[in-house]
């Protein structure tokens, strides 16, 4: 029996073969995107599941109300880790990180730029899983000045990883002993630190400031512990060591702290949640986001349904082709279940092959998708084997969903009726079908309009005035390097002709953690009069430098002494503030970590507002003090031949810093990877998008042509009596192209309300524009009618007295 | 009216090629009543199309109304034929999906008679063929003869000067075929040249002039009364 079903699916298969090609591409092309989506999903799904006790890792975040705003940390107070190791006894083992900045590492003469290190606990290795392969580590990382390297670090330096002993030097002054080599951290990691250094070397890990929050730290609970009820108790702890320490600098209690509608919430989130569902200040890596899994999951459904869609319309509106068959069958004694069977064998075969080539499909464009995604998948033996018997039953489920309406539709047919022919027109009553089409296009203009809205947002942001201006800025890596020498250097670049100004400051726009503190309207801790502010140092050409613009007051000048204690606001403090002039207007800075002094600054200017973070926010207060500081330098140029130039500034750093490697970037490269990850999404959104509509076509395309060949009787009769091709092109596509239109009328307000969700989350956007609605519905009716007319105007080419003849 | 010259017409398939019409030459005068005959496979078909100018010959001449056709392009065909031929099938070709009175409407709409006056020139033919009662209905809801009489009615429609009708017969009882016979005689009576397919010696005695085909030539014509 099965083999009969077999030998007679693939004959009816090849006879037909166009319908067959469309089916197979289609669920093919379906397959294959869903594969890649899938990929990615379980890439997205699986950060961090590498440590063993993933189930029981959590990370410690504060929420902290202050002066005005409202900021969510990854990070918390120095001491808050022994605090809690003490006071919970549900907490297994508990670690630190404290960020650390780039460092040049000396290899040979040369020194290397390495951005990835972290100082870290010695617990470091008891709550994440990072084999060692060299070194101990219990004992790695417990003496000062100690160090563990990843494999591709000890083969970078020394070409072998056997190398505990050996030592490294930072920026030609800091030597490290290497403990330990530990194996690469897995791509699906929410850090991907190269160098973990001994916290022991930093000072800073032994502060007892609560008021204070750097280190990230991480919490192992023992099994079985509810972290619900664990996180219940940290305000009563967190009251606790923090309390004495408020009171001492702010002069008053939690209570008052409170009153004020201030808080300070220690809250623990898995870290098998940190990836997708994380976006705090001093994150370690740019994360995901959950909603893009959301986003792609729904597309790869989508875009099987319309595939799946494809199968249905097509096997029905062939009905009265296969309807002869049906009844011959029948009236040679086959059973319904019979012919049920034998339609569901002709779709699974369709679905098999469709697999097969999807499978290869993803396989062949996984780089191109890796590329556009910005990950790494690979696959894996272990993929592979899921894969499979997955890939078998999606067949099987795919195979009968598809099937499942022609199979019943076709099996219904009464054999009497069917071989006297008055089933002959299997397009009529097509209810159904011109509801999968509406059903398939909805989607495709769903998507359409997503695609030019996403598109739109995304230009939008990079045309914005940021209020400062980031093009032909030039950023010069490592200056903290320079030492004492960074004025020297400054000064040299200002000279060199093509150089408008040059500028030495702590932060840059875009960078993503500036520094903050709390600023003061008294010589006395008030939280009442406080702001919660960033607080940068620069020099008095970063304002020039940058382009930014004064709107009253001054800039900070060298000739004005007093401009050592002057402040440059923005005009977000200016408003936190609420002075009728700000100008020459006290505030009070601490000097320290635990607001035992207070130092006084008077503010000189205020500048207009630009934007310093992700443009999915607003901007928040920034004070500006004069202090060259040595973390950036920014240099505006103004020549044709920025090669010539770079060639003189790193003339003049191998002046000053023979040792160290030159490394510079653009500042508008900087401010565009801000937003690689959306610029990611938007390409992928737009690729799938252009894959539903072609595989949406592609079942309009068989449609059409089915259309066209059911009504070969008609338009010869027409064409005899006198009808012309616009004509009858005209008569074939008005039917699809109402289609498309209700479609357009369902799709045009989800995809609305749907997108405006997502511009929510963007602080500045670009409000939907009605043309965007008008444009997706007017590429669907396009589209569909390029599609359709291919076949209407074959069949209104076609020579009538053809047609007629077969009567 | 009609005036063909060593009309040639083959078709080829893969293997075979086949002379549907052998150097066949006929004229037909404006006003007669031709009937065709012949066995199957003689090329009668094929030269009502070519007639028709649904089809062109493959060699020799077709005068039209003085005008050389035989290589007009399909445009210029189409153009010369809805405003000059008429068409009756045996199957009548009526489309399932319009109403008698849309049915026989078409040709007017192609021929681009504005809306009022296609009202008034579809309900006077529908009049004449006596099934004005039956404008409304579709073409499956009629009888056999009623449907031929509406194919009748929308090849004349447009006052045609030549019909070509296809076996008008075939498809209908004696009486029903008797009455299209007599709608015919009325037209040809009325100043339409016509020229009828068939196989029935009894239609064709309707005629004033009978041509007989086989493969592709004339054998015999035999002018009657």
């Amino acid at each position: 029996m099965i083999r009969n079903y077999i030998k007679t699916a693939f004959r009816s298969l090849m006879k037909n073969k166009g319908f067959t090609i469309i089916n197979v591409l289609g669920l093919a092309l379906g397959l294959a995107t869903c594969l890649l989506i899938v990929f990615y999903v379980f890439d997205e799904l699986s950060y961090d599941r590498y440590n063993e006790k993933a189930d029981r890792i959590y990370r410690v975040n504060d929420d902290i109300k202050f002066g005005g705003n409202t900021n969510s940390y990854a990070v918390s107070p120095a001491p808050m880790a022994a605090a809690m190791k003490a006071d919970f006894p549900e907490i297994e083992q508990i670690v630190r990180f404290r960020g650390k900045g780039g460092n040049q590492v000396k290899k040979g003469n040369q020194n290397i730029e390495e951005d990835m290190m972290i100082y870290a606990d010695p617990s470091v290795f008891d709550v994440f899983t990072l084999p060692m392969i060299s070194g101990s580590p219990t004992t790695a990382l417990t003496e000062p000045h100690t160090i563990v390297i990843t494999e591709q670090i000890a083969q970078k330096y020394f070409n072998k990883t056997n190398v505990v002993g050996q030592v490294l030097t930072f920026n030609d002054t800091a030597q490290y002993k290497i403990t330990g080599v530990i194996k690469n951290i897995p791509h699906q990691s929410h850090f991907h630190f190269d160098f973990f250094i001994s916290m022991s070397t930093l000072a800073e890990s032994r502060d007892i400031a609560w008021l204070s929050s750097n280190f990230n730290t991480y919490i192992l609970l023992k099994p079985g512990t509810d972290y619900k009820k664990l996180e219940a108790k940290f305000d009563a702890f967190y009251k606790k060591h923090a309390g004495p320490q408020l009171e001492d600098i702010l002069h008053l209690n939690f209570a008052k702290f409170e009153q004020g509608g201030n808080y300070i919430r220690i809250n623990l989130i898995p870290v098998k949640k940190i990836h997708l569902y994380s976006n705090r200040v001093a994150e370690f890596d740019a994360n995901g986001n959950i909603d893009y899994v959301y986003i792609f999951s729904a597309i790869a459904i989508f875009i099987l349904l319309i595939a799946c869609v494809n199968f249905m319309n097509l096997s029905t509106a062939r009905s009265s082709n296969r309807a002869r068959e049906v009844g011959v069958r029948k009236v040679l004694g086959s059973a319904r279940k019979y012919l049920i069977a034998q339609f569901l064998t002709e779709s699974i075969i369709v679905t098999l092959l469709g697999a097969v080539i999807a499978v290869f499909a993803a396989w062949a464009l996984l780089p191109l998708f890796n590329q556009m995604s910005g990950k790494e998948l690979i696959i894996t033996p272990h993929i592979v084997s899921w894969l499979i018997p997955a890939l078998f039953i999606i067949i099987i489920v795919i195979g009968c969903l598809a099937g499942s309406y022609p199979a019943l539709f076709l099996s219904g047919f009464n054999p009497i009726d069917v071989l006297k022919g008055k089933l002959a027109n299997g397009f009529k009553g097509g209810l159904l079908r011109s509801f999968l089409v509406v059903f398939q296009f909805a989607i495709s203009i769903f998507l359409i309009i997503g695609t030019l809205v996403i598109y739109n947002q995304l230009k939008f942001i990079q045309n914005k005035d940021l209020g400062y201006n980031r093009d032909h800025v030039l950023t010069v890596g490592n200056i903290g390097a320079l030492g004492n020498s960074a004025n020297t250097f400054k000064q040299e670049v200002k000279q060199i002709a093509g150089v408008t100004d040059a500028s030495l400051s702590e932060a840059l726009p875009t960078w993503d953690y500036g520094n903050g503190t709390t600023l003061f309207k008294d010589q006395a801790p008030d939280q009442k009069r406080a702001l919660n502010t960033q607080f940068w140092g620069i020099d008095e050409d970063y304002i020039n430098t940058l382009g930014m613009k004064i709107i009253k007051g001054r800039n900070f000048s060298k000739e004005m002494l007093t401009d050592s204690t002057g402040l440059i606001i923005n005009e977000a403090a200016a408003k936190v503030l609420a002075f009728s002039n700000p100008i020459d207007q006290k505030l009070y800075a601490p000097t320290d970590n635990m607001v035992k002094n207070l130092k006084a600054y008077h503010i000189v200017g205020v500048i207009k507002d630009f934007n310093f973070k992700s443009l999915r926010l607003n901007v928040t207060p920034l004070v500006f003090r004069l202090d060259g500081g040595r973390g950036a330098f920014c240099v505006r140029v103004n020549s044709a031949n920025i090669p010539a130039l770079l060639a003189q500034i790193k003339k003049s750093w191998s002046g000053v810093a023979p040792n160290y490697q030159f490394d510079y970037s653009f500042l508008d490269q900087q401010f565009d990877s801000l937003y690689r990850s959306e610029q990611r999404i938007g390409t992928i959104v737009i690729a799938f998008t252009s894959l539903a509509i072609i595989i949406a076509c592609l079942g309009l395309f068989g449609l059409a042509a089915y259309a066209a060949e059911q009504r070969t009787k008609e338009i010869g009769i027409r064409k005899i009596l006198g009808a012309n091709m616009s004509t009858i092109v005209g008569m074939l596509s008005k039917d699809f192209i109402g289609l498309v239109a209700i479609a357009i009328a369902i799709a045009s307000p989800l995809a609305w309300w749907a997108m405006k969700q997502w511009l929510e989350g963007f602080a500045y956007r670009q409000n939907i524009q009605w043309w965007e609605l008008a444009l997706a519905g007017i590429a669907a009716v396009f589209i569909a009618f390029i599609t359709i007319s291919f076949q209407s105007i074959r069949a209104a080419l076609t020579n009538p007295v053809k047609s007629l003849r077969s009567e | 009216m009609i005036k063909i010259t060593n009309l040639e017409k083959f078709y080829r398939t893969e293997e075979v090629e086949t002379i549907a019409l052998n150097k066949l030459s006929i004229e037909v005068k404006t006003g007669e009543f031709v009937a065709i005959m012949g066995p199957s496979g003689c090329g009668k078909s094929t030269l009502l199309n070519i007639l028709g100018m649904l089809d062109d010959p493959d060699e020799g001449s077709y005068v039209f109304n003085g005008i050389e056709v035989a290589h007009f392009t399909e445009r210029k065909r189409a153009d010369l034929r809805k405003h000059n031929i008429g068409f009756v099938f045996q199957s009548f070709n009526l489309i399932d999906e319009l109403t008698v009175f849309e049915n026989v409407e078409l040709p007017l709409i192609y021929t681009g008679v504005p809306s009022s006056e296609r009202v008034k020139r579809v309900e006077e033919v529908l009049d004449k063929m006596q099934i004005m009662h039956r404008r409304n209905h579709y073409p499956q809801q009629l009888s056999g003869g009623q449907q031929q009489r509406v194919a009748i009615a929308r090849a004349v429609v447009n006052k045609p000067k030549l019909i070509l009708a296809d076996e008008p017969t075939g498809n209908l009882d004696s009486s029903n075929g008797n009455d299209v016979m007599e709608l015919l005689t009325d037209l040809n009576e009325q100043g339409t040249t016509i020229i009828m397919v068939t196989h029935s010696e009894h239609d064709a005695r309707y005629s004033h002039r009978i041509i007989r085909l086989l493969d592709g030539q004339t054998v015999m014509e035999n002018i009657m009364i």
